[in-house]
């Protein structure tokens, strides 16, 4: 059985551009009180097709952890555009959220992100390049509307999984 | 007889295995196929029960469910006090589930249903030893045991007081065991298997009694479980499938010789459950028919794989009813109701049918009195509760009794009332912490949210504790135990009372039963007047029930969402805000002059030691300014350079700067004195961290944050303590790494590896020399302005830094830790600067300075302990309650102790200890002067305590002579 458990995860900030970072609310449960610190880590997906391409957008670690009901707000920047992929760049990704505890991971909760243009006109004829390949703040506005996050199909794979401790 | 199938009890088609009803009838459990594991569900009875509530969306039909097991739930069983489940399945395991109050309601995260689990059920212990599925799980009749049934061919009992331990493995079948039962007196326990027999075994020495075979030579292994069952009134036990002629039956086994000479004939196909009915009936009275009184007799309900359920009486020939087609595959369980007028019956096909019989259908059932009077003349002493105290006096003797009795009905429906109001804010109660809605946290979260860097330099989150867990640890545990949980809440060690209690206290009846709770913790700040009498409080909670719930709501604002580390206590050092300015108006001048005489003390006495000290002694003798303060000690430090050598080994870390004596010289002592002790060392002792945050409190906020070896200067690694206090910050720097911390309002203390221990006022001013303790510390505690060390070497010290005295000192607590690998799993200090002591073995003790002793407290591990037990064990637990809070000199727990404890002596009929204590309440009426009493005990007036008390004495009619006494005595006196 679980030690440790995720009540829910609320995605803040929704939908947000997509320069700004990533905010969700972590709620867990744990059983009896762990000894060392949880660590939670936001992946970025930047292709489905390679995880070559996969950002950690940061890891954090929780602790100390007492028996009981927790919460805590996990805020990442956004992911690297120069990393992503151009054709992945807009449209449907998803992004993760990991536990491991004692290097193993266990728990493991995705969501879908949706970057589009909230233009209409861009959105019907998107630059070959998306706009965030341009250097300076333009990209931003270009971008607009990003990351609406809605949950989805990655749905926590294992969640609940036991902790090995 | 009304017949009902709903069809919301279902697990989405899948078959069920199991059902059972909870003792009170609230609720019941089913167990059977989940979606890709095993499934336990828990239902509300009351849709079930009545058509109003299943319409009303607003009444939970599901209350909890539990996807925990990994392969089907063969078997859910709720123990006879009701407070455990236990659930065995195709995984091998045994799962013992117990309620955490302490939760509010949650979903399960990840499944896209709304379904929220109103009530919170957890998994308390997980039982494993059998290699094979289990079939079937059994509570003994007085819930000391539980017993097992396995494909494995064994059948196991747990000691149920103490899980996981396994009492006994009963072997000799020699096929898939699929059926357990208890007998009723729990002289024996009975099973049957796919081996053809039935065999029952004595739990005297847990030896085969013996082996029936006969009846079952002609069976196969064709049904999924053989649920045997025994009469309520013991004399006969009824087997599962059995074959008289080729044609299934029930065979009854008597229990004089164990024959076998009547059975249950009729169904078509194998009997796969019995289930008796657990009252003893006798025939209804019928106007006119002669007064012979007829024989009680017993009802049993069979259910068979041919899909029909059969419902027989003892005393007749044929059955009372039969029901076909009633599924469309196979029964599986059959659990009465504890009135035994309904049935909840579930099959393979995944439905559940429900059976309402009336009285006149199966007769007057026998009270519980009957049934054990029963038992006792047929098997000597029983094992169910003795009832005496319910032998109440039939003549009333003083109309003022009955005018308690009437108003503390009324009391009874007000609160009803006012609970029923209550209920509707009861899930948002739920939510609430620290006297805020989650909706506020979650608003602040990021804010309030601790976070540090680690040594490589990651983000650290504390996480904010919205909830406690009853780990079942010391407070918790006994609230759960005995029947008066309810006003428990006001235990000393957990004023973190919590909201969750409250609908539980509503319902205890009686009177300041829920009004303690919400009381008492707020009690705790300061001195309780005496005169505020307990019939006043519950006056107030009932009249004015909209006054009481806020003040309800505001309980929750003593628990302390964060708690790092185990400063669970810490709260307790909010009580006092008041203090820090007090502490800070002491003379700094002459603090320094001491610190300085001090120090010149130690210097002839040790040379070297004190070396230790006077580098702690560098930042502090100037506390003027930081900047001043950290320049002048680079200046020292560089000196130091030039003299002293750092050493690289790192198993003594701790570069010592001396100025006084030469530096190789003080390396090697300090190496002595680290090491010297080490074989006396009992306590753990906490590692050298890079930095931790602790949370003192949250109302005024205050962390404090300790970061060791920040700056390197010259060879010298300095660690700095850094206090915030809502916003205003101070920080200092330390020589030595700093192990481990602890603050109240008032104080803020640490200790270093060098032993030594080091306080601040809540400004930042060092209050006392540095501490040279004499081991390694293990842990540190303050509270208002005490603070308390705890060497790895067992040895206790309390200091009052406020009045600058040692309120103990250097105690040995070797005495109480007898035993190799006993240690304090937790310690806390007093109000009154009294250390607690928590044990690994359960036990408490508290240290009483001015006595110089350890003075112990009973384990408060009652929770599961048998019902005749518990009755001595809640006594003495009182008892000692009551010692302790004289001891500790606290008044208001000497309150609540006592009556709590008179409470529980009313309740249960104990005369004389209870004259004994209104004997000593009140005191010589007429005054004497030989007289040795004394008219207060603790600050408190005994003869306010006695009419405090007169209220509950008055709720027991066997109590009236002692009331009216009482009353009268203290007529006269309030007349003079």
């Amino acid at each position: 059985m679980a030690k440790v458990s995720v009540l829910n995860v609320a995605v803040l900030e929704n939908p947000s551009p997509f320069h700004s970072p990533f905010r969700f609310e972590i709620s867990f449960e744990c059983n009896e009180a762990l000894a060392d610190d949880l660590e939670w880590k936001i992946i970025y997906v930047g292709s489905a097709e390679s995880e070559e391409f996969d950002q950690i957008l940061d890891s954090v670690l929780v602790g100390p952890v007492p028996a009981g009901r927790h919460m805590f707000i996990f805020q990442a920047d956004a992911p690297n555009p120069s990393l992503i992929p151009e054709t992945d760049a807009v449209g449907v990704t998803v992004v993760l959220i990991t536990c491991t505890y004692h290097g193993q991971e266990f728990i493991r909760v995705g969501y879908y992100v949706n970057n589009e243009y909230p233009n209409p006109e861009l959105r019907e004829n998107p630059p070959l390049k998306p706009d965030f390949s341009q250097v300076g703040p333009v990209s931003t506005s270009c971008l607009g509307q990003a990351g609406s996050l809605a949950p989805g199909g990655v749905e926590s794979l294992e969640l609940g999984a036991k902790v090995t401790s | 007889m009304k017949l009902l199938k709903p069809t919301w009890v279902n697990h989405n088609g899948k078959p069920i295995f199991s059902v059972d009803i909870h003792p009170d009838g609230t609720k019941f459990a089913t167990g059977g196929q989940g979606q890709d594991s095993g499934k336990v569900v828990i239902w509300n009875m009351s849709p079930v029960l009545q058509e109003d509530d299943e319409k009303d969306e607003n009444i939970p039909k599901m209350l909890c469910q539990m996807d925990n097991h990994l392969a089907c739930v063969n078997c859910v069983r709720w123990s006879n006090s009701g407070m455990y489940l236990a659930s065995g399945g195709d995984d091998k395991l045994i799962m013992v589930w117990k309620r955490a109050t302490y939760i509010g309601p949650s979903t399960v995260f990840g499944s896209s249903g709304k379904l929220a689990n109103v009530e919170q059920w957890r998994c308390v212990s997980i039982l494993r030893s059998h290699s094979g599925d289990v079939m079937d799980v059994a509570w003994s009749p007085h819930d000391a045991w539980l017993a097992s049934c396995s494909v494995d061919n064994t059948v196991v009992i747990w000691n149920a007081v103490k899980f996981p331990e396994i009492l006994a493995t009963l072997r000799g079948h020699s096929g898939l065991v699929k059926g357990l039962t208890w007998d009723p007196v729990g002289k024996y326990i009975a099973s049957q298997a796919d081996d053809r027999s039935l065999k029952v075994w004595r739990t005297l020495d847990w030896q085969l009694e013996t082996s029936i075979t006969k009846p079952f030579d002609e069976c196969g292994g064709t049904t999924h479980v053989l649920r045997l069952s025994w009469s309520p009134d013991g004399h006969y036990l009824v087997s599962a499938h059995a074959m008289n002629n080729s044609g299934p039956t029930a065979q009854i086994i008597e229990r004089e010789g164990w024959k076998t000479n009547m059975d249950f004939v009729g169904h078509r196909k194998a009997v796969t459950v019995v289930k008796f009915n657990p009252k003893i009936f006798k025939k209804k009275q019928k106007n006119g028919s002669s007064a012979k009184p007829s024989c009680p007799y017993c009802c049993c309900a069979v259910g068979s794989k041919d899909r029909s359920l059969s419902v027989w009486l003892t005393c007749l020939k044929r059955p009372l009813v039969v029901i076909h087609e009633l599924f469309d595959k196979s029964i599986m369980d059959i659990s009465w109701t504890l009135n035994g007028l309904g049935i909840l019956v579930c099959s393979m096909d995944g439905s559940v049918a429900f059976l309402d019989f009336s009285q006149d259908e199966l007769g007057d059932p026998l009270s519980e009195e009957e049934k054990s009077r029963i038992h006792q003349s047929t098997y000597g002493k029983s094992l169910a509760i003795m009832t005496e105290a319910q032998l109440s006096t039939a003549v009333i003797e003083n109309p003022e009794m009955l005018k308690y009795q009437r108003r503390q009905q009324q009391q009874q429906l007000d609160q009803k009332s006012a609970s029923s109001r209550e209920t509707s804010s009861a899930a948002s109660v739920a939510g609430v912490v620290n006297g805020e809605s989650l909706e506020d946290i979650r608003k602040n979260l990021l804010k309030k949210q601790v976070e540090t860097r680690t040594a490589d330099g990651r983000r650290r989150i504390t996480p904010l504790c919205i909830a406690q867990l009853d780990t079942g640890d010391f407070s918790t545990a006994f609230f759960n135990s005995i029947p008066l949980s309810g006003s428990l809440a006001g235990t000393m060690l957990s004023s973190h009372s919590n909201p969750q209690l409250l609908p539980l206290d509503s319902s205890t009846p009686n009177s300041f039963g829920a009004s303690k709770p919400s009381t008492e913790p707020v009690a705790t700040t300061g001195a309780r007047p005496a005169g505020d009498t307990v019939s006043k409080d519950s006056v107030n909670a009932t009249s004015t029930p909209a006054a009481s719930s806020p003040s309800v709501l505001t309980t929750p604002s003593k628990i302390e969402p964060m708690k790092a580390f185990d400063s669970r206590f810490t709260e307790r050092s909010k009580a006092t805000p008041g203090a820090p300015a007090l502490t800070s108006v002491t003379p700094t001048a002459m603090e320094r002059l001491k610190e300085q005489n001090l120090v010149k003390e130690l210097r002839p006495r040790d040379l070297l030691e004190s070396s230790s000290d006077s580098d702690e002694k560098v930042p502090v003798t100037k506390p003027s300014s930081l900047s001043k303060r950290k320049l002048e000690l680079e200046v020292e430090t560089v000196e130091k350079k030039k003299k002293g050598r750092p050493r690289k080994d790192s198993r003594l870390m701790p570069v010592s700067l001396s100025v006084q004596s030469p530096a190789a010289l003080t390396a090697e002592k300090d190496a002595v004195c680290l090491s010297v002790p080490a074989p006396a060392l009992k306590l753990p002792m906490p590692g050298p961290q890079r930095a931790f945050t602790l949370q003192v409190s949250s109302d005024p906020s205050m962390y404090i944050e300790v970061e060791n070896e920040v700056t390197a200067v010259g060879g010298v690694k300095l660690s700095r303590l850094k206090c915030n206090r809502e916003g205003k910050e101070w920080e200092t720097v330390l020589t030595s790494r700093i192990l481990t911390a602890a603050g109240s309002c008032d104080v803020v203390c640490v200790a270093c590896e060098k032993r030594m221990l080091s306080v601040f006022s809540a400004c930042g001013r060092r209050l006392l020399p540095p501490i040279l303790l004499p081991s390694p510390i293990s842990t540190l505690h303050c509270t208002g302005s005490y603070v308390m060390a705890l060497t790895a070497a067992a040895t206790l010290s309390v200091w009052d830094v406020h009045r600058q005295v040692v309120v103990v000192k250097e105690e040995s607590l070797h005495s109480i830790l007898a035993g190799s690998d006993m240690t304090v799993s937790q310690i806390l200090l007093t109000q009154h600067g009294i250390p607690v002591m928590n044990l690994s073995d359960g036990k408490a003790y508290c240290f009483n300075p001015s006595l110089s002793t350890c003075s112990g407290r009973q384990a408060a591990r009652l929770f599961s302990v048998p019902h005749v037990v518990q009755q001595e064990t809640t006594l003495a637990y009182l008892e000692n309650q009551v010692a302790a809070a004289l001891t500790l000199q606290s008044s208001h727990e000497y309150r609540h102790w006592l009556l709590l404890y008179a409470r529980y002596l009313v309740n249960e009929g104990f005369e004389y200890r209870l004259r004994e204590i209104c004997k000593d309440l009140l005191g010589p009426v007429h005054y004497s002067t030989g007289s040795q009493w004394e008219s207060t005990v603790v600050g408190l007036r005994k003869r306010e305590l006695l009419k405090e008390l007169l209220p509950v004495i008055g709720q027991n009619l066997r109590f009236q002579r002692l009331f009216t006494e009482c009353q009268e005595q203290l007529d006269i006196l309030r007349d003079k």
